[in-house]
């Protein structure tokens, strides 16, 4: 019995997964409070700290890299041994990345709220907790590589390559776009300028979504869709073509952020171009994850968690049909700096990205802890307040961000601008109140989670079945 | 010259170092992911690729006889 609880270190991957539904729970709270201090200023109260423009960054900090971070690391551990059929390559190596990826959150929690930022979005941590990120970031990937290295089974799972690939290129993307000149403890400046660093942080900005909030999530999509349908993926073929597609075509798509700027055109054209051609591997990935239930579809009126996987893949076909489109050179033209944007990025990040996330950790509670959840009632309930709340927040900024586009352009019969920025504003209002109900909702959604697992795993631990004993071998 | 020949037309004396490495780069990923779909879709292939679908649902029994 010891020697099979030996056999896997699985207590890393439970801290990560209890941890990144506590950011979960964090970074949509923040979210709800910004979007509520855009619907009503007077929530900024003259005070620096908790205004819009220090809490933003300090919110998609939380959801990116809190959150999204844990859930990568909880993810990745668990598969990686899994499909391997070994232990970690080095435990106190693991432990590493847990304590120091939550140091680099603190550090994050402090910072961004003090002001002190380096102004580069989803890059915004200074110089230090730049180090400690890209020291932490290699030690998850040197793990992971050498668990990979001492597997017992011949084939690497694409699940796996998914993670490769991804920790391969954001620690490229973290170092290149990071690179800056430290004028003092938290102050530096990039070694980058004018339209080239623009350049340089879009590159990274889109890989950013590429690769960590595509490419990760893609090898959990490939590991517990299958796993919760009990069923084989649907074509193996197929998530090789993805892979390769994916990784070859994403860093191509930075530029298409920089339409009609001092960019060259070329570059938003072959931007714009590639991205319409990514519909293609995205589509081809979604389809091969929702053709996995064919001839058992009948599972998702019964099991809520497969529910969370398999509309986490709509969303990821919407949002990756939808942002080709906006990329075009035609429709940036109305969409871009308007609220549609944002709603593009929640469609992603809400529907995608936390909703396959929320699926593979109700997998893995149940699992780590050889129990069943609590209350499946409340995860029924959770998944349609994630998927209304959804779907209200991508309604609204989809509303507001057109009408923003059409107003800011539209002309009167002598060539003047028929409405003035602040008119614009003016007619946000309700979308923005719509906007912050959206993510309440959202945000409850992701309390009530946290209560189920926490009541479920003190449960298990006070009542261990002999499920639970054997858990960590299973 | 038309205006799609004026849109596509290089100068290729102006090319730098880096634009010919770009090039290069773009034009070898190219050929090489075609010889990914190739290699993938190849009748030949799909047998040994294909039975790796199941390797996610029988973990469990992988893990159980170690």
């Amino acid at each position: 019995m010891q020697a099979e609880q030996q056999q896997y270190s699985f207590e890393i991957v439970k801290w990560f997964a209890y941890m990144a539904v506590v950011y979960l729970v964090v970074g949509t709270g923040i979210g709800v409070y910004i979007a509520s201090e855009l619907a009503w200023p007077v929530l900024n109260f003259d005070n620096p700290y908790i205004s819009f423009g220090r809490l933003r960054p300090l919110h998609t900090n939380a959801v990116i890299f809190a959150f999204g971070g844990s859930t990568l690391m909880a993810t990745a551990y668990y598969i990686v041994q899994r499909t391997s059929g070994v232990r970690l390559w080095s435990d106190k190596l693991a432990w590493f990345t847990f304590w120091g990826w939550n140091l680099v959150i603190v550090g994050a929690v402090i910072s961004l709220p003090l002001g002190i930022t380096q102004a580069k979005e989803y890059a915004e941590l200074e110089w230090p907790l730049d180090i400690l990120i890209a020291v932490v970031w290699l030690a998850y990937s040197f793990n992971f590589i050498m668990t990979l290295s001492i597997r017992k089974v011949s084939h690497i799972y694409v699940a796996n390559w998914f993670f490769l690939a991804m920790m391969i290129m954001v620690t490229y993307l973290h170092v290149v776009n990071s690179l800056a000149i430290p004028v003092e403890l938290f102050k530096s400046y990039s070694i980058f300028a004018g339209v080239q660093d623009a350049m340089i942080q879009w590159w990274w900005g889109h890989n950013a979504v590429g690769f960590f909030l595509t490419a990760g999530f893609l090898g959990i999509m490939y590991y517990f869709v299958p796993k919760q349908a009990n069923r084989p993926v649907y074509s193996y073929r197929l998530s090789v073509v993805h892979f390769w597609a994916l990784t070859f075509g994403y860093v191509w798509l930075g530029a298409h952020h920089l339409q009609y700027t001092a960019l060259p055109d070329w570059t938003g054209s072959l931007g714009a171009a590639i991205s319409l051609a990514m519909i293609i591997p995205s589509w081809g990935g979604a389809i091969n994850g929702m053709f996995t239930l064919s001839g058992a579809w009948d599972k998702l009126r019964t099991d809520y968690i497969l529910r969370f996987l398999i509309v986490s893949l709509a969303f990821y076909a919407m949002s990756t049909f939808e942002g080709p489109v906006m990329s075009s050179k035609t429709v940036n033209a109305l969409s871009h700096y308007t609220d549609w944007t944002i709603g593009h990025v929640h469609a992603g990040a809400l529907g995608w990205v936390a909703m396959v996330s929320i699926g593979a950790i109700y997998h893995m509670v149940e699992r780590l802890w050889g129990t069943t959840i609590y209350s499946v009632k409340l995860v029924n309930l959770h998944f349609w307040m994630a998927t209304i709340g959804t779907a209200i927040y991508i309604t609204a900024m989809w509303v507001s961000g057109i009408m923003q586009g059409l107003m800011w352009r539209a002309y009167d019969d002598y060539g003047n601008l028929a409405y003035t920025f602040v008119e614009s504003v003016a007619q946000m209002h309700p979308y923005y109140a719509m906007r912050a109900a959206g993510g309440l909702i959202f945000f409850l959604g992701a309390c009530v989670m946290l209560y189920n697992i926490t009541v479920t795993i003190r449960k298990a631990i006070a009542n261990p079945s002999p499920q639970m004993a054997t858990a960590a071998s299973i | 010259m038309t205006k799609l020949q004026e849109y596509f037309h290089t100068d290729w004396s102006a090319m730098t170092g880096t634009d010919w490495f770009g090039l290069v780069i773009t034009v070898v990923i190219f050929v090489l992911m075609i010889g990914v779909f190739y290699w993938v879709y190849n009748p030949k292939n799909k047998e040994s690729l294909e039975s790796h679908r199941t390797m996610p649902i029988n973990d469990d029994e992988m893990n159980a006889e170690n």
